[in-house]
């Protein structure tokens, strides 16, 4: 079982040793098993950048990359998440540290408010991107609904997933 | 007074699988892509002893196709099952109720066989197994077993799997060049459906999936068997008062749920009269 | 169109990387060393897509921090005669159980009237009511005892109280009921409903909204030395969060540092009830000597806080064959819920906006806050603002129907005067109206008409689907109803190296609040956006501040920070003018370099020079808004300062036989006076637009009929817009239109009115439902429009057709 032992303890509960690969980095960590790879990112690797909106998948905010799918980070267990290459925000910008198009886009199309979504919008619309699923305006609100936005930023959400889109297309083209 | 034991294990196969299974009883869950799962233990509303990891087992991943039948592994992700050309060619009811289900991070991860395992009785994919009267393999310590789709969704968030048996794949009867149609109500993309309908025509039998109508997915039989034998449209719409149960919730009285199961039979059933 | 504008580190934004994107006048009104009027990116812009920026879960965790849970009523009322705590103290991890007894001062939470328990005192008022603290090791563990603990509780249950309606029967107020009159006469409304030759009257119904903020409540509560603690907490009111914690414990404020650097969304729902889990967790941290967090799971935070208040009507309105209202008479009936909260100065703001954009020459509105067996709720972007807009622009629409006429026309018959028919029925005189000429250029600009006229020809054609159009205007008030909260500080410390600090008393909730104060900064020290840093709200800085509500953010905190960058300006221009000759006022100030007596030094420089010659370069600024008075008992004065000004057109569609409805086009024009940054304008008001456009169409909240449980307390269940909800063509557009008064830099207050323009999606619905019936169709349709609302109106008309 790659990357998972099991270690019950009576005194401190059931722990478990999983390595979690983020970022390109291995991580050795003992959790409760109940943990799931939110919790676990958050308060074991301190990774703050994922967010905990609902806690039940249907507000999109912990939205990570698990071997370049998106989904969603309180919808899984962190030991399940071991052995697969975990990306979240903080993974997104260049070796150089320059942005992501898509962190740039965000910025320049002022595609957020409270900014509290925006993590989770960046990731999923990077996937978006990458499934093709960008081609207009109304596929990229349809495949960018499950994350969800209070302040309403969408019409600068969806006009910078278009201007990553395009560019993207332009460079395949 | 100290926290209930909890593990979790991820075996290598099937076997494995279901000795441990068999080995805690009632105190062992499977999990496979959690969607479902997750919210209830983040709630705090479910709170079992071991849960067995089966996402990853490859012999539960396959889609084949022989006799006429397709065969999709429960532990197949909606979106690898909605994407794949033979399900797109021989079962498009499947792929096209898929793309209802909730939104692309939920489909990049959740199971097929976890939907119909855990029988909700909102969700699409049930209701598409009863109307493609599709055949449930289950997987057990005395081996395998079959469960018609009829016979599979006992009551709500219940199957006819016995607590160490494992749901490993479905029969799909191929849909060739029958009638079908899916449509659901929902009121917003992704939501769970206020009402949904999925049917297939199939000669000499016709049957009606509802999803959203009550403790389970239902077949109505009444409102089928008029159309199977020709009956007016009307009809059938008339007879889903006693094929439905009646059916509140905060999305939907039941006598809105009711009329707009009428709308979606009158759209899906009068779009095969028109072609 | 836009390009990419980047001549130098100045003009960069607040991202340094990131280039800004700007039109050619903003990009040479920049190069001309403006900072404000610039589209300026978010000043954590790039720390939020970078996932760096933190909020309060995301700062690192003090050694031995506890965590805090809350234990729900599962009851909506009823007496709590016990609570044996026994049980929970034994479960695992369990620190303490603490209830109403434990508290050492006030048990109140009460932002107005202490009429508000944090933990229920023996009487239990709503279901989720707080009635035991747990803290524990870890989350998990205070949350799992938190659940537990039904079996330890002794009550007697007794039956809720759950509508506004039969609260309002029974009499049964949380304040004293409100009356708003004005009459030219005593009697004349009478008269005027008697004589005129049409009336119309009924009843409508308007839900509430939950602020769903994507970062619930949160609190984290530091013990200091000598008593004292440092909180952490997500609020729009860090001094009211130091004023409730200190006396809960029997402290002085000078013992408590409430501190905020940003909020995941406010919305109006952290500005009181933040109040409950900072009292909390600050009770538990100074009783244990630990640092203790408190952090809401979603649903708790449904099922604990209250929202928007829902609004019940009825009306009596008398007009003329034009349709102009000669006289009318209404009755709002507040879903106030448990307790007073701000509901008061809710029903104020809903009084003095019934109004919205018409004159109403013999007026009665009256107030009643309708205490019931729910979570008391509270503000909400627009604090009762749109609650009582919306009537007046369902009974215009009802006017229309009945008279036959153009919806549009029957406004404009109404619309305030210039120099006549210009006084509020709270009697402040309209100085500043623009509305008739903003809603020309709209009509213009959606081609209002002509799509009247389209969507006339689809329903001639098409029986299933309906399309129906609508235009509403949109008229604010600006200022608090309560003068003396019109007031703000701000403090300004240029370093000796040339960099900014600012920080003022307003609290960023994504609304662009410090990008906005930035930018004054900057465009009064005339340097570039990178060399200014907001820092955290923290009550230690600032004292006595207002909640960053009711809009006024930018306009009080602005100016604060203007006052003092100013005086910081005078010194050095003072300074330069000393040591290198010319007049002070002579010495200019723009793209980081300062021109004094025909040379030009760098900012920096001169600073540097400023400071070894002991110049103070740091100084405070303060703010108090002018002209506002306010009479609370006879509701009349000036509570407004001005007006901002907007209007919206909205086209739907909508399917008849299921009720399902879509928006297909909106066009809005707004007034944000001469703007400080377009682009966060813009953001707003079409931010402001889809939010009450879910509160109109998606957003329902349903309680049970009988046991008084939310039944809506999840994402899942409570249907806020996504993107799929926002039309295909959304064209917004600002009004230019500089304030009258002198405020910063003559803008408008923008975070509110943008609320009152998603009318015109709930009256394009009812236009397009009417378009089911015949002539003079009146549908019967109440808010949110949900698809079994649309199909109750639809059949609202069939029971009367012949």
């Amino acid at each position: 079982m790659s990357g998972i032992e099991t270690m019950g303890s009576e005194a401190t509960g059931p722990r478990m040793r999983v390595t979690l690969t983020v970022n390109g980095a291995d991580h050795d960590i003992q959790l409760d098993p109940r943990t799931t790879l939110l919790d676990a990112l958050r308060e074991h690797l301190g990774l703050t950048g994922t967010k905990v909106g609902c806690n039940h998948g249907t507000c999109g905010a912990c939205t990570v990359h698990i071997d370049g799918r998106r989904q969603l980070s309180c919808l899984m267990l962190a030991a399940a998440a071991a052995g697969s290459a975990i990306t979240t925000i903080e993974g997104l910008a260049g070796a150089d540290g320059a942005p992501h198009p898509m962190q740039a886009a965000f910025v320049a199309h002022d595609a957020l408010q409270c900014g509290y979504c925006t993590p989770g919008q960046i990731m999923s619309a990077v996937a978006c991107v990458a499934e093709g699923h960008a081609g207009s305006d109304d596929e990229i609100r349809e495949y960018m609904s499950g994350n969800l936005c209070r302040c309403a930023a969408y019409p600068n959400i969806v006009a910078a997933v278009r201007e990553v889109a395009g560019s993207t297309m332009a460079e395949a083209a | 007074m100290k926290a209930a034991a909890f593990d979790y294990i991820r075996p290598e196969t099937l076997g494995a699988a279901i000795t441990l299974l068999s080995k805690h009883g009632p105190d062992a869950k499977l999990i496979a892509g959690g969607q479902s799962l997750l919210p209830a233990l983040n709630l705090r509303l479910s709170a079992p002893g071991l849960l067995i990891d089966i996402g990853r087992l490859a012999e539960l991943r396959d889609i084949t196709l022989a006799d006429r039948t397709l065969h999709i592994g429960a532990g197949c992700t909606h979106a690898h099952v909605m994407n794949h050309p033979i399900v797109q060619r021989h079962a498009p009811l499947i792929a096209r109720a898929l793309t209802e289900v909730a939104h692309p991070a939920i489909r990049a991860r959740g199971t097929f066989g976890g939907s119909l395992a855990n029988a909700d009785p909102a969700a699409e994919l049930p209701a598409c197994a009863l109307a493609l009267d599709a055949v449930m393999h289950a997987q057990g310590p005395e081996g395998p077993r079959r469960i018609p789709a009829a016979h599979f969704f006992t009551s709500l968030f219940e199957t006819a799997l016995a607590p160490d048996e494992v749901l490993t794949g479905v029969d799909i009867p191929i849909q060739g060049d029958t009638q079908w149609g899916f449509a659901e109500l929902a009121r917003r993309t992704g939501d769970y459906a206020m009402v949904g309908l999925a049917a297939v025509a199939r000669p000499g039998t016709i049957r009606l999936g509802w999803f959203s109508v009550g403790q389970t997915a239902i077949l109505a039989h009444r409102a089928a068997a008029i159309l199977t034998e020709g009956g007016p449209l009307e009809a059938a719409c008339t007879a889903l008062a006693d094929d439905l149960p009646a059916h509140d919730d905060p999305q939907a009285s039941a006598a809105m749920r009711l009329h707009l199961a009428r709308v979606l039979l009158r759209r899906v059933v009068g779009a095969w009269g028109e072609r | 169109m836009n390009q990419d504008f980047s001549p130098d580190r100045a003009a960069c934004g607040f991202a340094r990387d990131i280039p800004l994107v700007l039109d050619a006048g903003e990009a040479a009104a920049l190069r001309a060393g403006a900072r404000v009027g610039i589209s300026a990116a978010h000043e954590s812009a790039h720390l939020h897509v970078a996932g760096a920026a933190p909020y309060v879960d995301d700062v690192p965790e003090a050694a031995g921090t506890l965590h805090a849970a809350l234990a729900p009523s599962p009851v909506a009322s009823g007496v709590l005669r016990s609570i044996d705590r026994a049980a929970l103290l034994a479960m695992p991890g369990v620190v303490a159980v603490l209830t109403a007894a434990d508290i050492p001062g006030a048990n109140d939470c009460g932002p107005v009237i202490h009429d508000d328990p944090i933990l229920a005192d023996g009487t239990l008022r709503y279901r989720g009511q707080p009635v035991a603290l747990i803290v524990a090791t870890a989350r998990d563990l205070a949350r799992l005892a938190a659940a537990r603990i039904g079996p330890c509780l002794d009550i007697e249950p007794a039956t809720p109280v759950l509508t506004a309606r039969e609260a309002y029967a029974r009499g049964d107020a949380l304040l004293p009921p409100a009356s708003l009159i004005r009459e030219s006469a005593p009697g004349a409304l009478t008269a005027a409903l008697a004589a005129a030759p049409h009336r119309l009257g009924g009843q409508f119904s308007l839900g509430g909204q939950e602020q769903f903020y994507l970062e619930g409540q949160i609190a984290y509560a530091l013990p200091t030395e000598n008593q004292g603690l440092r909180v952490l907490c997500s609020t729009q009111h860090p001094s009211e969060m130091q004023h409730l914690i200190a006396h809960a414990l029997g402290w002085r404020s000078h013992q408590v540092l409430v501190e905020c650097r940003r909020m995941g969304g406010g919305f109006g729902g952290k500005e009181s009830q933040s109040g409950l889990f900072a009292c909390c967790a600050s009770i538990a941290a100074a009783r244990l000597g630990r640092p203790v967090k408190l952090r809401l799971d979603r649903d708790d935070d449904f099922i604990m806080t209250g929202r928007r208040h829902p609004f019940e009507y009825d009306y009596d309105v008398a007009f003329d064959d034009d349709g102009r209202i000669t006289g009318i008479e209404a009755t709002l009936i507040a879903n106030g819920g448990h307790s007073a909260d701000l509901s008061g100065a809710v029903m104020t703001r809903a009084l003095c906006h019934l109004d919205n954009a018409y004159y109403l020459p013999e007026v009665a509105i009256n107030g009643f806050v309708a205490r019931t067996n729910t979570q008391s709720n509270t503000a909400f972007r627009g604090f009762g603002g749109p609650q009582g807009a919306l009537l007046i622009e369902i009974v215009m629409d009802r006017i229309a129907r009945h008279l036959g006429r153009d919806p549009l026309a029957v406004r404009r018959a109404n619309f305030y005067g210039v120099a006549s028919r210009n006084v509020t029925p709270y009697r402040q005189t309209i100085e500043d109206n623009v509305v008739a000429a903003l809603v020309d250029e709209l009509v213009a600009q959606a081609d209002y008409q002509g799509r009247v006229a389209a969507v006339a020809a689809f329903n001639r054609s098409n029986s299933v689907l309906k399309k129906g159009i609508a235009l509403t205007p949109v008229k604010f008030g600006i200022s608090f109803n309560v003068p003396h909260l019109n007031q703000a500080g701000a403090l300004v410390h240029v370093y000796a190296d040339g960099s900014v600090l600012v920080n003022h008393g307003g609290t960023e909730m994504g609304q662009g609040l410090n990008t906005k104060v930035a930018q004054v900064v900057a465009d009064a020290l005339g340097i570039g956006f990178a060399a200014v840093r907001c820092s955290a709200t923290d009550t230690s800085k600032i004292a006595n501040t207002s909640a960053t509500a009711a809009s006024t953010g930018a306009d009080l905190n602005g100016m604060a920070a203007r006052d003092a960058a100013m005086t910081i300006r005078n010194r050095l221009a003072d300074f330069a003018a000393a040591r290198h000759g010319g007049e002070a006022a002579d010495v200019q100030f723009a793209n980081d370099v300062v021109r004094v007596s025909g040379i030009a030094l760098a900012f920096a420089t001169l600073v540097r020079q400023a400071y070894e010659a002991r110049v103070q370069l740091w100084s405070d600024g303060f703010y108090a808004t002018p002209k506002v008075h306010w009479n609370p008992k006879g509701l009349h004065g000036r509570p407004f300062y001005y007006f901002a000004y907007g209007a919206a057109a909205s086209e739907v569609i909508i399917d008849t036989l299921t009720g399902e409805v879509s928006l297909l086009r909106a066009d809005i024009l707004h007034d944000a006076g001469r703007s400080l940054n377009p682009a966060i304008d813009i953001g707003q008001i079409e931010g402001g637009f889809i939010q009450s456009m879910g509160w109109l169409t998606t957003e329902e909240l349903v309680w049970h009929a009988t046991d008084g449980r939310l039944l809506t307390h999840a994402p899942s269940t409570y249907k806020i817009p996504t993107a799929n909800d926002c039309p295909a063509a959304l064209h917004t557009r600002l009004f230019d239109n500089p304030n009258t008064e002198p405020t910063i830099h003559r803008s408008k207050a923008v975070g509110e009115p943008p609320m009152l323009l998603a009318f015109s999606v709930l009256l394009a619905i009812r236009d397009a439902i009417a378009a089911t019936g015949g002539p003079g169709a009146d549908p019967d349709l109440r808010a949110p429009a949900t698809p079994e609302a649309v199909l109750d109106a639809i059949a609202s008309l069939d029971a009367i057709r012949p």
